[in-house]
């Protein structure tokens, strides 16, 4: 059998092959049989040198046009296997459920802290931590609030057994974020924008308090400071939190630590302002149209003294909010102590 | 404190065309808080928190004069009334004696007294009796009533006794010695603290618990012929300790604790003659006695121009501030850009300085007609918190691991203490807790997630974690220490898919030099609580930053908890300490790596993490080593060899594994298997 010969019969011999696969490995394996390095095609190109001038050329066409009809033939039956496999796939259960990678959940508390952070990060807040444990001049004397005060009644306040600094009186559980206020003026310039998020703990326990919750407290501090920037800046949380067609509004109030002091409501997310559900019946979740957020106001100018910040050159604002508040509000959740009761139901909904 | 306030009584003393909702509305807007109204046969109640700066609030009249300034500034015509009083006589006809002595002036700023005649008890007219019934007073007598009523319309608690139950017409307002009793109206024998306002009468009888409660001994009861009418003001923070420490707060002295104004006390008096005459038939028979050593000196307070414009952030006319503090009482000058104001009498104790003057000015003004802006000065340049930055990063990864965030009270029980072999005696403990449950403040967070899995004894595979504060004391005059600590717990055999989960922690955080040893000192508890076999400290380049290990089921047992509990606790400021922000890039190799497996026999003191950081030691050719395979003393390690400059040959893997062979051989004597 002349080269020629041998060649023809390869190409057949390739195109059966090739048209009868059933795989790509398949396919593969037949492209490495006849093209492939070692390849049987390959190797007779590897003859060519040895053969006569006129020979060469018409081998070399053949051998050409062999080559080119295989890979042809082995494109085509690559088609046709993906479109054979693609008609037996639309036999398959896609409604089967699909393999997951693990999925775990975040407290409620850490994704209302994250959803605080990030609005007031925008306005140039920044979020800091201080004592849990402090000494009563941070929550209560060093914020205007001396021993025996009546407005001490306001906050329930768990005491630590042997604890007392000559100078900082007792050892509590800080029963507010606003005890980071002198905290962060001893340890920061104005202008200060911080945001304390923190536990709090408060003796009392019913369905809506617990003895330990969450509060975050905002305190700006600069020259020029003024009651519009409290509305603006709350106002734009509320906006942020609850959504842009909130309305808001603030209302006298008294703490010891601010002057003005001040309440601040935003409209009803549930009756959505108009005190009346559809139903005409009373709103159960406001009053009148109004939810209390919390309390704010403008720092009273001897808290910035004791914080060693000259009242006379600066102003600030002031406010300190219950977390829980938040979402209970948003998430219509009616009894605080679920949240630290560590109920894997509960948990898993969020 | 809440009062309760009913429409018609307010109309009383105005006039209004106001309608309860608009009251409601704008009282709550520029003053008092109104938490309800509640329509009660042709009446409305509102019900209004007081703040407690605000004892002048305290009063149907108090809120009336509040109403009166607010309403027009609506545009709802509003009017004052005047009280209508009795005349205190010059010369009454009868002058009954009364001796009065007062031991320490600051006890009692005011003292006042008189004594009526001809009293006949009986029923209160009905109007009186209805209008007590709104604001939750049970009406008793004629007499008592008057002061009942008079507290509440004009905020001045007063004290009623029957002047012939005071022996030898004697009054002496003393400090109590401790010890001494009293029976109160109430029929309570209280022991009275060391310090306590009481009044004695002229046979050493205590007869008054003065601003609190009156005595049993003299009291007005139904042959009560003559009544001496009594009316004072007492040192706020006094009253105030006496009821925390007898634990008993009556409305008068809910009143006296926030401060009465002295001033009030005479138009008290002469409202209670007009009403003696005319509810019980009675006369003035004294004259009044009135001890006022030390009338308050008239108050200026000076407030400039720019001080009121800056924290209103508004311009702001010093005339128009002037106005709205003369409607509230206030007497007012206007000076050279400044503005001078004094409290009226019945402000006297709230209003100090100039921000007090500015809440004023703005919440009559309105603080809705302020605009709302955002703060337009400098944002402050302040590093981001580290700490906080990686807890929360540290909870998204182990969410995207399957893990369960949980948060729990930082307060446990002195029994869990105990149960995981802590001394209750070196943790941080609350002096008033609200239970024995929530009595020291925990060291640690394991507890808290064995609780979390007993809860949850149902559910099929347990991973949680917490990143809470553990407290640890200082000493005396120290604040503890607070450490935000990460545990993790899994149920089950899970020490190494934990021990897996604190490695990724560290790779996220590019921290590499860190060990996991067996030992743990036998003074932390956790060498207590955790088995023999699974357990290690967890060190990075010799620091301590955590621990992890199977709890022993005889602690587990104490939880209740019938399964198997891994748990990891990480000090997460020390591993933090330990971030490397600087991601290491090494370039790609252009050549292909040689990869092989090598199968050694060990022996029972081998530890697979020494070896595998041995070999990796052995040549920088070696790119990564890795156990792919644990099989009775077999342990296979998978090799992965490259260079960056050539392809490597038969000959030169050989050199090293013939090194890494030869340096396991002497260091750990362990042979490779043939």
């Amino acid at each position: 059998m002349d080269n020629k010969d041998k060649i023809i019969n390869l190409r057949n011999q390739a195109i059966s092959k090739i048209l009868t696969s059933k795989t790509k490995e398949e396919l593969e394996n037949l492209r490495i049989k006849f093209l492939g390095r070692k390849g049987e095609i390959t190797q007779i190109i590897k003859e060519i040198p040895k053969l006569k001038e006129k020979e060469k050329a018409e081998l070399g066409r053949l051998l050409n046009e062999t080559k080119k009809i295989i890979e042809e033939n082995i494109q085509k039956q690559k088609l046709s296997i993906d479109k054979s496999q693609n008609s037996q796939n639309n036999l398959v259960d896609v409604t089967l459920p699909g393999k997951k990678p693990p999925l775990g959940h975040l407290h409620l508390i850490t994704y209302t802290i994250r959803e605080i952070t990030q609005i007031f990060e925008k306005l140039g807040f920044t979020r800091v931590r201080y004592p849990e444990v402090e000494w009563d001049w941070y929550p209560f004397e060093g914020l205007n609030m001396p021993q025996n005060h009546p407005a001490r009644d306001e906050w329930e306040t768990f005491f630590i057994e042997n604890l007392k600094n000559s100078k900082y009186g007792l050892g509590v559980l800080t029963p507010h974020t606003s005890s980071g206020q002198l905290r962060e003026m001893e340890t920061t310039k104005p202008p200060i924008r911080m945001l304390n998020i923190a536990k709090c703990y408060r003796r009392q326990s019913d369905a809506s308090h617990a003895p330990m919750f969450y509060q975050f407290e905002g305190l700006v501090i600069d020259k020029g400071i003024s009651i519009t920037h409290l509305k603006g800046t709350l106002d734009y949380f509320a906006k942020q939190y609850f959504g842009p067609q909130r309305k808001t509004r603030i209302r006298p109030f008294h703490f010891q630590f601010t002057e003005p002091s001040f309440e601040f409501d935003v409209t009803c997310i549930v009756c959505q302002g108009k005190g009346k559900l559809p139903n005409g019946q009373k709103c159960k979740v406001c009053k009148e149209g109004w939810m209390e957020l919390g309390g704010s106001g403008m720092v009273h100018p001897v808290v910035l003294k004791n914080g060693g910040i000259d009242p006379g050159k600066y102003t600030g604002f002031a406010w300190g909010w219950g977390v829980e508040r938040l979402f209970m509000m948003k998430y219509g959740i009616d009894d605080i102590r679920l949240l630290f009761s560590g109920d894997l139901r509960f948990l898993e909904q969020f | 404190m809440n009062i309760l306030v009913p429409h018609s009584w307010i109309k009383e003393f105005l006039e209004t065309s106001a309608k309860p909702e608009e009251i409601a509305k704008y009282l709550s807007l520029c003053s008092q808080s109104v938490e309800k109204i509640t329509k009660t046969d042709n009446d409305y109640i509102y019900e209004i928190e007081i703040t407690t700066n605000r004892s002048d609030c305290l009063s149907i009249y108090g809120i009336a004069r509040e109403l009166a300034v607010i309403l027009p500034r609506f545009g709802i015509k509003t009017k004052l009334k005047k009280i209508k009083l009795g005349q205190i006589p010059e010369n009454p006809v009868k002058n009954l004696p009364l001796k009065v002595k007062i031991t320490k002036s600051s006890l009692c700023p005011r003292f006042t007294a008189l004594i009526f005649d001809n009293i006949k008890i009986g029923p209160s007219p009905k109007i009186i009796q209805k209008r007590l019934k709104k604001v939750g007073i049970r009406a008793l007598n004629n007499v008592v009533d008057i002061s009942n009523y008079l507290m509440v319309e004009l905020g001045q608690p007063m004290h009623t006794f029957d002047y012939d139950k005071v022996k030898k017409a004697t009054m002496i307002l003393r400090e109590a010695k401790q010890g001494e009793k009293i029976i109160t109206l109430d029929n309570q024998e209280r022991i009275l603290p060391q310090g306590t306002i009481v009044i004695e009468d002229g046979e050493g009888k205590i007869i008054d618990l003065c601003g609190i409660m009156g005595g049993q001994n003299s009291e007005v009861d139904e042959n009560t012929k003559r009544v001496l009418l009594f009316v004072q003001t007492y040192n706020p923070a006094i009253i105030r300790k006496t009821c925390q420490l007898l634990s008993f707060r009556t409305e008068a002295a809910q009143r006296f604790e926030k401060g009465v104004d002295p001033e009030g006390v005479i138009p008290a008096i002469r409202k209670a003659i007009l009403m003696f005459e005319e509810n019980c038939n009675a006369k003035v028979a004294s004259k009044l006695i009135d001890i006022y050593p030390n009338p308050p000196k008239p108050k200026k307070i000076i407030l400039s121009s720019e001080k009121l414009n800056q924290v209103l952030g508004i311009p702001f006319s010093l005339r128009e501030a002037g106005k709205i503090l003369k409607s509230l009482g206030f007497e007012t000058k206007l000076l050279k850009k400044k503005l001078q104001a004094s409290p009226p009498h019945w402000r006297y104790e709230d209003i100090n300085i100039a921000e007090d003057l500015i809440e004023e000015i703005a919440r009559i003004y309105g603080y809705h007609l302020l605009p709302s802006e955002l703060p337009s000065g400098k944002i402050p340049i302040k590093p981001v918190n580290k700490l906080l930055m990686w807890e929360e990063k540290i909870k998204d990864m182990l969410k995207y691991w399957g893990f369960f965030e949980t948060v729990s009270y930082s307060m446990i029980s002195k029994n869990w203490l105990e149960t995981l072999k802590i001394p209750p005696e070196i943790c941080l403990k609350i002096s008033n807790p609200l239970s024995l449950d929530l009595e020291f403040m925990r060291p640690t967070l394991i507890p808290s997630l064995l609780n979390v899995i007993k809860e949850n004894e149902n559910w099929p595979e347990i991973k949680i974690f917490e990143i809470s504060n553990i407290y640890l004391p200082q000493g005396k005059n120290q604040l503890p220490k607070e450490i935000s600590t990460l545990s993790i717990a899994c149920d089950g055999n899970s020490f190494f898919n934990l021990k897996g989960v604190v490695e990724n922690i560290f790779k996220e955080l590019q921290i590499e030099n860190f060990n996991f040893e067996q030992k743990i000192p036998n003074s932390l508890f956790y060498s207590k609580i955790f088995s023999s076999s699974y357990r290690a400290k967890i060190t990075v380049e010799n620091s301590n930053i955590g621990f992890i290990g199977e709890i022993k089921t005889e602690v587990l047992n104490k939880f209740g908890i019938a399964k198997k509990v891994n748990i990891v606790e990480l000090n997460l400021p020390e591993v933090i300490k330990f971030f490397n922000p600087i991601k290491k890039y090494s370039p790609i190799s252009n050549y292909p790596p040689i990869i092989e497996d090598l199968a050694f026999i060990v022996n029972n003191q081998t530890k697979v993490g020494e070896v595998i950081q041995l070999i990796k030691q052995i040549s920088p050719t070696i790119k990564s080593v890795d156990l792919i395979d644990v099989y009775k003393n077999t342990r296979t390690f998978r090799i992965v060899y490259q260079s960056y400059q050539k392809t490597l040959t038969d000959e030169e893997i050989k050199r090293i594994r013939e090194k890494i062979v030869e340096i396991l051989k002497k260091k750990f004597k362990i042979k490779l298997k043939s």
